[in-house]
């Protein structure tokens, strides 16, 4: 018989363990060694740990089991969501992972995620944390045209008050990039980031031809544009992170990201699993409690406190693990449903009427970037080709360009604001999960034409450029979190229920982009250089569901929208304000441009969290970090 | 190339096959006095015997398929991707790739999310046509919520029951749509089933008996929903899985029973798990990575990889 068991209470409890958890463990755990507070640190998760020397060695080239059963991701029986584009529609659950033709990165145990990604990297600038003043303040009056219903809001604080966590996260990960240009690395242009105060610690991944091109290319007239190489996470060289974890680098085998998404046998690919959690296990503070559920928060009636998290282990015990502070650091849409579940927060009530709506967890969903694939800018370069697959790492390899996003080109009367960053010439590695099916499956393929489209694919005698350029989702009141009426979960609580739309900003400025995508690639001396637009609202909703979802539960300068303040603390009332849970992830960024990594633009905010614990477990009553 | 086909290993049976292996370890008592025609029967009867024996090591049995369904669907993967010249459904084995798959995992739908309700995606709105479903308990119990049925009256922002379906349509299934309560090993019975009717309500035979050019003329109707009678099934839903399965028999690993002797990846040029080096090549992986021209690479197995990392041969 199942029983009920009390764990030991902690100092800080941390929920689920991802890239964010990941930090807290160890700057919570660390700390208590350096200042002698002892603090006790206990992370739970509801999947396995993953150890790449024996989890991935010889399973990593399985393609159809791991990219396309999709092994190593959360499982769907144990619970799903629900999706839905509109809020009179019935949403309809995920009742499969789609085979490779659209992306998921939905992580199951220690590492998330980000256990199997592309490690796709790069910063989000001063802008993108001040979109609508900046908005209002250069295109007066056209924010609510651009974004009707619109629910943008500033961050709580600037980009340089987040730039010295950026470095943190940057240096515990083993970002590899150049900004400041050099004699090595001639991929780079001299400009640099002129907002970044010290390099990446590792240098980029050699570029291909490809990506040389588009630099010469795109530095000339009449673009003189500033190319940079590629930013990831994938070691490019051995490395020893500043909590003394040394780091394996990348060995160039391939089957790493892109649709399949595979997992790392060496730990090049930096997730929290082989970065963080290391140094949190050997501080002696620190307890890893995997496989386990959590299906609740207790609340304290009278203060509004969280007092512990419930949670089901393999055998189906409910387990009570109490604590002075909670990190809830749990996936996208998950993050909000343990705090709906748990009354932890105000819950985000809808009205056709953006002047109605209420509460704040759930609010201001938006999607991050590659699932969009209305706007499409091809073309052929002749004489530059190679092997399709011979080896690689995802992402490496290609030459970014930041001149097309932000505020960096003047949007008047252009109907969006922001933009899209750039790149051009990576090696993905894969399979043929990746390479043919990521095409498509559908008529046109069967009969004599199949095998004929495929023949010597993987040897490419040139190379097929490709983008998907568009602005970025802007928030709205229409887009949005809450718990789904009909269907639950293995144990019986309702699922998540996504509520979400393509807002105009997105296609509309995937027009415009795509065509200054054209000229690059003309300019190249690519062939056949083509637009094919086919975005209409509504229209392509692929599987948006499971990548890089932002805002839901964002941070922000007043409680009426945000669920968590500047110390990512929360401050979303119910009756009482569970002061005492702290939250990171992508889903807490208030906005953003479509950087490519929502997760970097997430990273910091982990390390002012883990600054703000530190100061609430010194607060003499609970209440918010000054 | 594994020289065999299903049709061989039927006659032989399943029953024949595990006799044939234990008659390999029978001694044949040989006699004192034998004579010359005893030897030549015996000399045929172990030949035939080691014959048996190196087509049960290469042929796959059917684990999950009836015998109805393998005939159909050998020649429907033969129709996706045909043998001309090279190689294709056929020598790969891809019917044996989708036999495994559908005892397996992927038939037993074991890693999808398979509770009720199951609504179908787009049903339309209008002002009559609504979708009422009652919550679940404990939805019911949170604070605000009750437990009365739930209308849905479909429709866009600002304008309830117009513009948009009752449901949404996230690519989320087999092809776009799957939201069937069926695993997928009985919605492949289904399907196939469906598919052979069709074929005799509209060609006049079964799909093995059609000419070539209608065996595809068939699957292109499937994909355009051109039968309008289809068991519970969207017809394009079963075409995609017909299509997306054989692709994967053809370029998934060896392993999964498809792709024999990599076919497949020998005609698409991918290297497997060979980057440069698996068979002593000496090709750098990382200079292979930027190179400017390919480089054809004989491919290696998931197999081979686990042996060699094992450390055979």
């Amino acid at each position: 018989m199942p029983t009920t068991i009390t764990e030991p209470a902690a100092d800080v409890v941390i929920l689920g363990v991802g890239y964010m958890s990941g930090v807290i463990a160890a700057e919570l755990s660390i700390a208590s060694l350096n200042n002698n507070k002892n603090y006790k640190v206990v992370a739970i998760t509801k999947g396995p740990y993953w150890d790449y020397v024996n989890d991935f060695s010889t399973t990593k080239y399985d393609e159809w089991g791991v990219g396309l059963g999709r092994k190593y991701d959360s499982p769907l029986p144990l619970q799903s969501t629900t999706i839905r584009n509109t809020p009179y529609q019935f949403a309809l659950p995920v009742r499969r992972y789609t085979m490779p033709i659209q992306y998921h990165a939905l992580g199951h145990g220690v590492g998330g995620a980000a256990q199997h990604y592309g490690g796709t990297m790069g910063r989000q600038g001063p802008w993108g944390y001040q979109m609508l003043s900046q908005t209002n303040t250069r295109y007066p009056g056209t924010i609510d045209t651009i974004n009707p219903h619109n629910d943008l809001k500033d961050w709580p604080l600037q980009y340089n008050q987040y730039e010295p966590y950026y470095v943190q996260w940057e240096n515990a990960h083993g970002l590899c990039g150049n900004y400041n240009g050099s004699a090595n690395n001639p991929g780079s242009d001299s400009s640099g980031y002129p907002w970044m105060s010290q390099n990446y610690k590792l240098p980029p991944h050699p570029l291909t031809s490809a990506a040389q091109l588009f630099q010469s290319s795109v530095q000339s007239a009449p673009f003189n544009y500033h190319p940079f190489p590629h930013v990831n996470a994938l070691a490019s060289q051995p490395y020893v992170n500043q909590y003394g974890v040394p780091v394996n680098p990348c060995v160039y085998d391939g089957y790493c990201g892109g649709p399949c998404d595979y997992a790392c046998e060496t730990g090049a690919k930096a997730n929290a699993a082989y970065r963080t959690i290391p140094a949190a296990m050997k501080s002696g503070n620190f307890t890893l409690v995997v496989n386990s559920f959590i299906f609740r928060l207790d609340t304290d009636p009278t203060s509004g406190l969280v007092t512990a998290a419930r949670y089901y282990d393999p055998q189906g015990n409910v387990h009570i693990q109490p604590g002075t502070v909670f990190f809830n650091g749990m996936w996208g849409y998950n993050m909000i449903r343990i705090m709906l579940l748990s009354g932890v927060g105000a819950p985000y009530v809808w009205n056709s009427d953006p002047t109605m709506v209420s509460g704040t967890v759930g609010r201001g969903l938006t999607n991050g970037y590659s699932p969009y694939k209305g706007t499409n800018v091809s073309g052929t370069l002749p004489n530059i080709g190679g092997n399709a697959y011979p080896a690689g790492n995802a992402g490496g390899g290609s030459v970014d360009i930041y001149d097309l996003m932000d505020d960096n080109f003047d949007h008047t009367g252009l109907g969006f604001i922001g933009g899209s960053q750039i790149g051009v010439g990576g090696y993905p590695g894969g399979g043929p999960g990746n390479i043919t099916f990521a095409g498509g499956v559908s008529s046109a393929s069967m009969g004599g034409t199949f095998k004929p489209s495929q023949k010597d694919k993987y040897l490419q005698t040139k190379t097929i450029l490709g983008a998907t350029p568009f602005a970025p989702d802007l928030p709205t009141t229409d887009n949005y979190v809450d718990l789904d009426p009909h269907y639950t979960d293995i144990y019986g609580d309702p699922l998540a229920r996504l509520t979400y739309d393509w807002t105009p900003n997105m296609y509309i400025g995937a027009t415009y982009l795509a065509n200054k995508v054209k000229d690059i690639f003309t300019k190249m001396g690519a062939s056949n250089v083509t637009v094919s637009s086919t975005v209409s609202p509504g229209a392509v909703h692929n599987d948006w569901w499971g990548h890089h979802l932002r805002g839901g539960c964002r941070i922000g300068t007043d409680p009426t929208w945000s669920v968590w303040d500047k110390w990512n603390q929360c401050w979303s009332p119910t009756t009482k304000t569970p002061f005492n849970i702290f939250g990171a992830g992508e889903i807490t960024n208030t906005s953003g441009d479509t950087v490519p990594s929502g997760t970097h633009v997430a990273g910091p905010q982990s390390y002012r969290a883990a600054e703000g614990i530190k100061q609430y477990l010194g607060l003499m009553t609970p209440g918010l970090v000054p | 190339m594994v020289d065999q086909t299903r049709r061989e290993f039927l006659k032989l049976g399943l029953a024949a096959a595990a006799s044939a292996v234990t008659a390999s370890a029978i001694e044949i008592p040989l006699f004192g006095n034998q004579n010359s025609s005893m030897q030549t029967q015996l000399n045929s009867a172990n030949t035939q015997i080691a014959n048996l024996k190196t087509r049960v090591n290469t042929v796959v049995g059917f684990v999950s398929l009836s015998i109805t369904e393998q005939s159909l669907l050998e020649k429907i993967v033969e129709t996706i991707i045909p043998t001309d010249s090279d190689p294709g459904a056929k020598e790969a084995g891809v019917i044996y790739f989708i036999d495994r798959a559908l005892a397996s995992d992927y038939g037993q739908s074991a890693n999808m999310f398979m509770d009720g309700p199951h609504i179908l995606p787009k049903v339309p709105a209008s002002t009559t046509n609504t979708l009422t479903v009652n919550p679940t308990l404990r939805w019911a119990n949170l604070p605000g919520n009750s437990s009365a049925p739930i209308t849905y009256t479909g429709g866009s922002i600002g304008t309830p029951g117009v513009g948009a379906g009752i449901t949404a349509s996230p690519r989320v299934g087999s092809g776009i749509n799957y939201q069937y309560p069926l695993n997928f090993r009985e919605f492949w019975r289904v399907g196939l089933s469906a598919l052979q009717a069709y074929a005799n309500s509209a060609y006049g035979g079964n799909f093995e008996t059609l000419s070539s050019a209608n065996q595809l003329l068939l699957l292109q109707d499937l994909w355009a929903n051109k039968p309008t009678s289809f068991s519970s099934i969207l017809p394009s839903d079963f075409a995609y899985e017909l299509t997306f399965m054989t692709w994967a028999g053809f370029l998934m690993d060896p392993i999964y029973g498809g792709n024999q002797n990599m076919v497949g990846w020998t005609y698409t040029g991918f290297n497997g798990v060979n980057f440069g080096n698996f068979y002593g090549e000496g090709q750098d992986q990382k200079a292979l990575m930027v190179a400017t021209t390919p480089t054809r690479l004989k491919p290696a197995s998931l197999a081979q990889y686990q042996q060699q990392a094992s450390g055979g041969a």
